[in-house]
This record gives C-alpha cells, sequence and structure tokens, in this order.
C-alpha cells in the first residue's frame, strides 16, 4: 500500500496529466480515488488514449493494453502506475 | 440493441493528434493501422474506425455490463460501400457509417437487418447541447457541434 503522501502526490500528478482533457473543471478541482474519467472528469473516450500516452511519458512506464483496458478512474490508474513503476 | 458515435471531424483535428507516437498503437489493429496507413486519406480512416469501434462498444457494454478501455480488442473490417463489421470477444456487430465534410458518424447493430431500420438525427447546435430526453433515443452521442439520437 502506498502511504498516505506518497498517494496524494500522485493523485496530484494525475490530475496535471488529465487536467487539459477534462471538461468538468469543476470535477477536476476536487478530483480524487474514486473519480471516473468519462462520467465524472467529461474526458471524451477519444482522448483516454492521450491521458495513457502522458502517463507513459510522465512516469517513464510502458502500459499494455492488458494494463490499459482498467484506467477509466483515478483510482484503477494509480494501481497500474504503481505496478509498473514497482517492475522497473 | 443499437448503438451510435459521431466525431465532429473539425474537433478531432484540434483534440487529437492522431500522428502521435503511440497513439495507432494503443488504438487499432495491426490490419487497421495498415489500412489507415495506405488508403487515401489516414485521418478520416482513423475516425470511421474510431466510431465503428466506439458505436459497437455501447452496445457490447450494455449487453456485458463490462467497461473498459480496450479499442484494439475491437476489430473493424470494412465491408461494401459504408457498411463494415466489428468483432470482440466473439461477438459480432454490424456497423454503418456516413461521412460528411463535417462529422463521421456509425451506427452499429447486432444484426445486420437491424441497421436499415434504425432512424438517425443529427443536431447541429452551437453553445448549450439541447435537451433530448424527452425524445427517448436509443442510443445518443455528442462531440463538438453535433448531437447525433437514434432511434
Amino acid at each position: 500500500m502506498l502511504n498516505l503522501m506518497l498517494k496524494e502526490d500522485l493523485i496530484n500528478r494525475l490530475k496535471t496529466i488529465v487536467s487539459p482533457y477534462a471538461q468538468n473543471k469543476e470535477a477536476l478541482d476536487s478530483i480524487h480515488e474514486e473519480t471516473d474519467f468519462i462520467n465524472d472528469l467529461k474526458i471524451n473516450s477519444a482522448n483516454l488514449v492521450d491521458v495513457i500516452l502522458d502517463v507513459e511519458e510522465a512516469f517513464d512506464i510502458v502500459i499494455d493494453n492488458d494494463a490499459m483496458e482498467k484506467m477509466l478512474t483515478v483510482k484503477a490508474s494509480m494501481e497500474v502506475i504503481e505496478a509498473k513503476l514497482s517492475e522497473k | 440493441m443499437i448503438g451510435n458515435d459521431l466525431v465532429d471531424l473539425h474537433c478531432a483535428s484540434i483534440e487529437s493528434n492522431w500522428e502521435r507516437k503511440g497513439f495507432l498503437d494503443k488504438l487499432f489493429t495491426a490490419t487497421e493501422k495498415a489500412h489507415i496507413h495506405s488508403g487515401a486519406d489516414p485521418f478520416l480512416q482513423v475516425w470511421k474506425y474510431w466510431t465503428m469501434k466506439e458505436a459497437a462498444y455501447k452496445i457490447y457494454s450494455r449487453m456485458t455490463g463490462i467497461r473498459n478501455f480496450a479499442p484494439p480488442k475491437l476489430c473493424c473490417t470494412p465491408g461494401e460501400h459504408h457498411y463494415g463489421t466489428v468483432l470482440t470477444d466473439g461477438l459480432k456487430f454490424y456497423t454503418c457509417t456516413d461521412t460528411t465534410d463535417n462529422y463521421i458518424h456509425t451506427t452499429a447493430a447486432l444484426h445486420s437487418g437491424q441497421l436499415a431500420d434504425i432512424r438517425i438525427e443529427i443536431i447541429h447546435y452551437l453553445g448549450e447541447m439541447p435537451a433530448y430526453a424527452s425524445k427517448n433515443p436509443a442510443c445518443v452521442s455528442h462531440h463538438g457541434q453535433y448531437l447525433a439520437l437514434i432511434y
């Protein structure tokens, strides 16, 4: 488990990444683990691929298709990032 | 069960860069990518395949209750004219795509015969998106300045 500080740091980094694509700025301001990229942030589904590519660049990780499938929420993305970082 | 997806081409050209490194790899199969690169208009082919995948996914997701982001698993095959099919998870969806100068719209159905019976309403709007709940559409898609309802 990530400790609280690391978790907050990860959410903040994700917030920066999704911010250009999020159409619901209020939901972006109050982003938390359960935030859904499409339903809450109103990210266009075609821009999800940009979020994935931006995450790969920001964390210097490779996200395979199986991991990408799950990345619809902040929480799922944090789990993917954490897992990929631990493989390094 | 029917599904649809619309891409506003003007918006797509601003909001997405299909030539970005990794973009096509994350969304399309090897066959689809080869077709995109060999065609006369890669930009249009990217968004045509994308709307086919999204329209099929909307039915798939409602049928199975599964939510995911797995575009490469939705395999598109172009058919005659504007028809095509999308295969995923052992299921086959039939599609029909309408391409204009301004948008691409695809409808999808589980049976090819259903496609002809789908009524399509595309509303061009500026500013606030029009209210459509009372129209009770079977599926809705909006992007940029277009709202597509199917019945």
